[in-house]
């Protein structure tokens, strides 16, 4: 088993499951944080993300597949292809995964981190990656912060066209706008942009 | 050369002098927070009252004649604008009678800055946590940049608003720490998104919990969330930003609980980790000298016409020197 990745929230193996190359996200023990919290959040966020990454696929985007889930890690079927914040993606790209974000919000799933980074980009289209930090909820606030976040991850024409495609699925489009332009408003967020 | 800086953004009012990035004096005078919290302008008349016997105290502790002085920093924001006025007024006055250039400093910087120079750091992530704010910054060229904040208050000020709520005194954080000490812990909600985070819920929702369940097991419970949450995206902007070096400064860094987290998460990625003393954390003069000394050097200074006080400068509009 190969450690292929050392993310804040958890460490990436890499394994073959027969013939199939498959990826295991662990959330390993952060001893810094009292024991209780700890495991909450590691057990909780575990499980969640497995029910979030099996609705998403449900819901019509694409998202990897949940080979197995343990207490604290997911088996997951491995994503070849690569990162939207290192590539230039077509337009074509952006609409679809403005539809799979709207998608993801019309059933109640938010991503919580929908950046560049969570995004991949692949010969059979673009996949969303990463629910760690997701969320079951229809909360406008929660998906105006998934285009906030987007917005602020790419450039203006890939944002364009990935707001047309959402906006071509989303039956609440325009309630999501003016909470995203709200939030917008809010003081401390008037001149940020993301590093 | 020696350059005086006046802090006034808050309850302290601070006169730090620095000569070549060393600090050779800083004297402070706080306003009492009572049951109401801070009422900005019982906050700047107590300023306006102690201003001339800090500035006093801070000379002779450096042992300086006013002739020295070769500038004078203030703090222009971000902070209540009745307190920034007085450091303003303060600042020019000065300015203008020793005929010196005048500088005024983002608050934010200072804090980042003091801690940079008491650590021995370089090019540290920081870590910015007081009453008002709670961000996450890098310097990137001549902008620090802020990679993740609260979504709605400081840190600080929920530490203060809950010791507050559950009848503390004196009503601020480190009662809060004082009273945590072998608390057992009880939910509280944990709002972490990417690099940001927020406070409010928890704030209701411990703030409920007055009477039901012991002061000592509530503000266990938030301080402990409260800060895995900020390490948590701490850890993420780190590894994020590729950091090698990590700084905690502001008011709450103060919190031994704090940094005793940051460090043994620092340790795990192998990531050097610095402070500054508690008295350069808390609100403090030295910290708008030291910047106000290092813009100085890059010509950075003011007309005293134009000078003026802006309660939302925020950090990542501020003018940076060359390093």
């Amino acid at each position: 088993m190969e450690r292929v990745n050392e993310g804040a929230e958890a460490v990436m193996y890499l394994a073959k499951l027969g013939s199939e190359a498959i990826l295991i996200k662990s959330r390993n023990r952060k001893p810094w944080r009292i024991s209780k919290i700890d495991t909450e959040i590691r057990e909780k966020r575990t499980r969640r993300e497995a029910k979030l990454l099996l609705s998403a696929r449900k819901a019509g985007a694409a998202v990897p597949g949940v080979a197995a889930v343990g207490r604290y890690s997911i088996f997951m079927q491995r994503i070849d292809g690569v990162l939207l914040k290192d590539s230039k993606p077509a337009a074509k790209d952006m609409l679809t995964i403005g539809t799979y974000l709207a998608n993801l919000h019309a059933n109640g799933i938010t991503h919580g981190d929908f950046t560049s980074a969570n995004i991949m980009l692949t010969p059979d289209g673009p996949f969303i990656i990463d629910f760690g930090l997701g969320a079951f909820s229809n909360s406008e606030e929660e998906k105006a912060l998934d285009l906030l976040l987007l917005e602020r991850s790419i450039s203006k024409k890939d944002y364009t066209n990935a707001l047309k495609g959402y906006k071509s699925v989303s039956k609440e489009y325009l309630r999501v706008i003016s909470r995203l332009n709200e939030i917008k408003k809010r003081g401390r967020y008037q001149s940020r942009t993301l590093a | 050369m020696a350059v005086l800086g006046i802090e006034s953004s808050a309850h302290t009012f601070g006169v730090g002098i620095v000569d070549n990035g060393k600090v050779v004096a800083n004297a402070k005078a706080m306003y009492k927070i009572g049951s109401k919290g801070m009422i900005p302008k019982e906050v700047a008349g107590t300023h306006i009252k102690n201003a001339p016997m800090v500035i006093e105290e801070a000379m002779h502790e450096a042992g300086l004649r006013f002739s020295d002085i070769e500038a004078i920093g203030y703090t222009k924001g971000p902070g209540i604008g009745y307190c920034l006025h007085v450091g303003m007024l303060s600042a020019k006055t000065l300015a203008k009678k020793l005929n010196v250039p005048i500088i005024p400093v983002n608050h934010g910087i200072g804090h980042v800055e003091i801690a940079k120079n008491r650590a021995k750091l370089k090019d540290p992530l920081a870590l910015y946590v007081s009453g008002g704010n709670s961000q996450i910054l890098k310097r990137y060229g001549m902008n620090y940049k802020i990679l993740g904040e609260t979504f709605d208050v400081g840190i600080g000020n929920m530490l203060d608003s809950l010791a507050r709520a559950l009848g503390l005194y004196p009503a601020w954080g480190s009662t809060v720490e004082k009273t945590a000490l072998e608390g057992s812990y009880v939910d509280m909600p944990y709002t972490v998104k990417g690099m940001d985070f927020s406070f409010t819920g928890m704030l209701t929702h411990a703030s409920k919990m007055r009477g039901k369940k012991s002061n000592r097991d509530i503000c266990f419970s938030v301080q402990e969330t409260a800060y895995a949450m900020l390490v948590e995206a701490t850890e993420r902007a780190l590894l994020l930003t590729n950091s090698k070096e990590l700084c905690v400064c502001g008011g709450v860094a103060q919190s031994k609980r704090l940094k005793e987290m940051l460090k043994g998460m620092a340790d795990e990625h192998r990531v050097r980790f610095g402070y500054a003393e508690d008295t350069f954390n808390a609100d403090n003069g030295a910290m708008i000298a030291l910047v106000a000394e290092k813009m100085l050097a890059s010509g950075l200074s003011e007309r005293l016409s134009d000078c003026s006080i802006e309660q939302r400068y925020r950090i990542d509009g501020a003018r940076l020197w060359k390093e």
